[in-house]
């Protein structure tokens, strides 16, 4: 089947709700409210806690045939109320689905209705149906949404805005440790950071301590600028923040590998006017000197690697730094600067890399069964890729639930790249290596 | 009055009739199976779930196709530990993928060439089924008439399933769904080649961490034939013989008595409860199912040695178990499946709650628990946070959901769900179960976490 497949078969690719839930959860004391069907609740919710083994609370409008007919208003105000009552949040953040979308509910008219009653807690509405593009869509409306609803312009806060996307814990913790050796402030839009990677504590608190707040949110129209780590998850809302609020954006790429991460950095330094510091020079030699120490395992290796758009650009330009022939880059959710970042790297490389854009796992296997790879980089969901190929996985990305810890480490920054290359290198060395040779 | 309002539900009183605590003086059951209260942070799916996740799900040599946007077939891509003996149906995720495109003008086209296009990518396939989502309902793609068409081109049955989300109050309806799809289009259709007085069917039993596979065994070795398990690890080819069956037992009796009524009131066929949980609940099914065949004896040697093989280690666990005080919250049936075996370990229910119990569901866990026990019906988030306060249970067992709210709180966990390293059924998985429980509550880290409590450092 050469020709355009029409059904797909496994796709690394979720839908709108499951960003947006994403972002919400990475403001403090939020309660997403899905505005749908049960199982746009649960089933979010129940991947959000095998990856990051948290609880993820979560409500529902609990849309049922009535919805279908009539449509969901009534549900929805209850729902916003039951919520506001119960739960005490700082945020409610709706979001729609699939169903409250094409049954049409007006979902702004309707949340005006009650918002008298809600002492001012603001409500928030993110358009998110499951049939306009992923997970990372939704991500980026819901943070829109949210910058619409909050900004409080006043004065400048010399801040600069992170637009994180759906990265983990252990990667905003890098770049909170960046920000804080160059001695910059940050807002992080938004930060799961500990709201998904918290400690056991008594009592437990009603809501988990961390995430951005909304007085956070708001200032973020008074930044010096605002960086995405990920043009699919993030450009819409800097570009609100550029357009309405004149905050200029850098946006992508994710800063994984050296090229990458200098250029992060050299964003902040730009927009901040601030130095780069002694040591984050020393965290780049330290990436350095392992990409040395390990340069005659990894040379010429091929790698596949599929995922969100943006990481899997950055790790293909690591893999080429790291001298090895990353080979297929598989994505599942389009953008424009996918292809274009993977042919620079093919070019500057010398390297022939198979771009799957808008694909799934099932295409990806046809390619690396045609150009066997030493080693393949991505979720959860490419274990059984992996044995059927007999090659190593190593694990990033979201969702990863059949290990442990994904979440607690970065892949970002100096730092993160060097854990990175050491699960690269391991894995190579653990799956097909004659053990002989590991005496040295 | 029985009935109680938790505090967190003071805004929403209608919960109190959800919510009592168990009087043999008074003979009521919670309100179950309605709407739930829209915002509640409810732990309830949709119907999709219910026929794609529990019972079409587990048909191993199926393409399982989710006819939808991405979302519902992802979420549903290798997710219940529902295993089997090959790959098809938990390692592959087909999806019609619709998009806007497809909502606006119809989906037709793409599911008739996702059909016939997955068939050519696994001719080994033994039938397709298709999965309807939310949006399918609403825009209205003629189903059957796109699978019959399908179904002509490429031989082999596609079998439509109108599970939409919206549909009724819980998972509950999808699994209905699922069971009157498969009896009207599967149930019947071809005779098995040969039959034995001692075919039997296994209803309800859907392999989770491979529970048939603890199971099955046991009716193996009384002489039984079994023919088929609905559905657990079963080929789609075991399916249209089932009401050549002398007997079908019924394990799961939220989710599928449904079809073994099909097949009693179609074709005679009676049907048992059985559950097959725990030493004594175990023995007595075998015991109902020899008595039924004229083979007690059999049924009485299996039992003999099955129960000796496990006893010392059931007693051993039963001295680290004993006066255990557990909450249980189950999607139904095992909530109450599950009484007499904690009991055989010497643990107590305390609180005994369902997903999308229906009247039956409650009736089983009140005949089952002792006065004072807590039922709860639909437990919400916000609900289980207070009873698990309050009732510092030494063990919760519940789903992956409820798992790590649990563990926040410092209260030892078993899920109950897709379970810890099952299986847990039969009289294997019943040591394994208890093992699990053991390893939960007398693990050392809890010793740390009660001193964090205190003084901290």
């Amino acid at each position: 089947m050469s020709e355009k497949r029409c059904v797909t078969i496994n796709p690394p690719k979720m839908c709108q709700p499951m960003g947006a839930i994403y972002a919400y959860l990475g403001v403090h004391a939020c309660v997403p409210l899905v505005h749908g069907s049960q199982g746009c609740a649960t089933y979010p919710r129940y991947n959000l806690c095998r990856h990051f083994r948290e609880p993820a609370e979560l409500a529902t409008s609990s849309l049922t045939e009535d919805a279908a007919v009539y449509g969901g208003r009534k549900n929805l105000i209850e729902a916003i109320r039951n919520v506001h009552a119960r739960m005490h949040p700082e945020l409610i953040g709706v979001l729609t689905t699939c169903l409250s979308e094409t049954i049409g509910d007006d979902v702004k008219s309707i949340i005006r209705e009650c918002e008298e009653e809600l002492d001012g807690i603001p409500v928030i509405t993110a358009s998110t149906p499951s049939y306009v593009g992923t997970h990372l869509t939704g991500y980026d409306n819901a943070l829109k949404s949210m910058l619409e609803t909050l900004a409080a312009k006043g004065n400048p806060n010399g801040k600069i805005n992170i637009v994180t996307g759906m990265i983990n814990p252990g990667d905003i913790n890098e770049i909170k440790h960046i920000l804080q050796v160059m001695g910059v402030s940050g807002i992080f839009l938004t930060d799961v950071s500990q709201t998904m990677n918290s400690p056991i504590k008594f009592p437990k608190p009603h809501y988990p301590e961390g995430g951005t707040t909304l007085a956070e949110i708001g200032d973020a129209v008074n930044s010096l600028s605002t960086i995405t780590l990920s043009a699919a998850c993030g450009t819409a809302s800097a570009k609100l923040l550029e357009r309405k609020f004149n905050v200029p954006a850098a946006l992508g790429a994710m800063p994984i590998g050296v090229k990458n991460a200098d250029a992060f950095i050299q964003n902040i330094a730009r927009f901040t006017g601030k130095p780069i510091p002694a040591e984050l020079e020393r965290e780049r030699g330290l990436l350095l000197d392992a990409l040395v120490d390990t340069h005659h395992y990894l040379y010429g290796k091929k790698a596949a690697i599929f995922g969100d758009p943006d990481m899997v650009a950055a790790i293909v330009r690591f893999c080429a730094e790291a001298g090895m022939k990353p080979s297929a880059a598989c994505t599942a959710t389009p953008h424009p600067n996918f292809a274009p970042q993977i042919k620079a790297v093919a070019d500057e490389y010398n390297c022939k890399i198979e771009i799957l854009e808008g694909s799934d796992l099932f295409a990806l296997q046809e390619v690396m069964k045609k150009e066997p790879v030493h080693v393949l980089l991505g979720n959860s969901k490419g274990k059984d890729l992996a044995n059927d190929e007999n090659v190593p996985i190593v694990r990033v990305g979201f969702p990863v639930y059949d290990r442990v810890g994904a979440f607690r480490y970065p892949i970002i920054g100096y730092n993160g790249s060097i854990y990175l290359l050491d699960q690269i290198v391991n894995a190579i060395l653990e799956h097909k290596y004659d053990q002989q040779k590991l005496h040295q | 009055m029985p009935l109680i309002l938790p505090k967190c539900d003071v805004p929403i009183p209608e919960r109190r009739k959800h919510i009592l605590i168990k009087s043999s003086q008074e003979n009521i059951i919670p309100a179950c199976n309605i709407q739930t209260v829209p915002g509640d942070m409810t732990e309830r799916g949709c119907a999709f779930a219910g026929c794609r996740g529990v019972v079409g799900g587990p048909i191993k040599d199926a393409i399982q196709l989710v006819h939808g946007p991405i979302g519902c077939a992802y979420y549903t891509w290798g997710t219940r530990r529902n295993l089997s003996d090959m790959a098809l149906h938990r390692k592959y995720c087909f999806s019609t993928d619709l998009t806007e495109d497809n909502v606006v003008f119809g989906g037709a086209d793409k599911l008739y060439k996702s059909i016939i296009e997955s068939y050519q990518l696994f001719p080994k396939a033994k039938a397709v089924l298709v999965y309807a989502t939310c949006v399918v309902g609403l825009i209205g793609d003629d189903l059957e008439a796109i699978c019959k068409k399908a179904e002509k081109e490429i031989g082999i049955q596609v079998i439509p399933f109108s599970c939409e989300g919206f549909r009724g109050v819980s998972q509950s309806l999808g699994h209905h769904i699922a069971n009157k799809t498969l009896f009207d289009k599967v149930v019947g259709t071809r005779e098995p080649e040969v039959t034995t007085p001692y075919d039997m069917n296994i209803i309800g039993e859907y392999n989770i961490d491979g529970d048939a596979w603890a199971i099955k065994p046991l009716f193996d070795a009384m002489g039984i034939r079994v023919l088929t398990i609905f559905t657990g690890n079963a080929s789609f080819d075991d399916l249209p013989v089932m009401h050549a069956a002398k007997l079908n037992i019924v394990q799961c009796q939220r989710s599928s008595t449904y079809i073994a009524q099909m097949i009693q009131d179609k074709y005679g066929t009676p049907f048992i409860n059985v559950t097959l949980f725990g030493m004594e609940e175990t023995s007595k099914a075998l015991r109902d199912v020899g008595k039924f065949f004229g083979l007690e004896d059999k049924a009485q040697e299996v039992i003999g040695q099955e129960t000796a093989k496990i006893k010392p280690q059931i007693e051993e666990y039963r001295s680290r178990l004993s006066g255990k005080r557990v909450m249980v919250f189950q999607g139904a049936p095992r909530a109450w499946h599950w009484i007499r075996l904690f009991e055989e370990l010497g643990m107590e229910v305390v609180v005994a709650a369902t997903t999308f119990g229906h009247k039956e569901d409650y009736t089983k866990i009140i005949e089952r628990v002792k006065d004072g026990t807590l039922i709860v019906d639909n437990p919400n988030a916000p609900e289980l946070v207070e009873i698990l306060e309050d009732y510092q249970p030494d063990l919760f067992v519940s789903g992956l959901k409820e798992k790590y709210l649990s563990y926040k709180m410092g209260i030892p966990f078993v899920n109950g769900h897709s379970y810890e390293e099952g299986p847990y059924a039969g009289y294997l998985g019943f040591v394994n179960f208890a093992r699990d429980m053991d390893i939960a509550i007398n693990h050392p880290v809890w010793k740390m976490i009660r001193q964090a409590s205190g003084s901290g450092l």
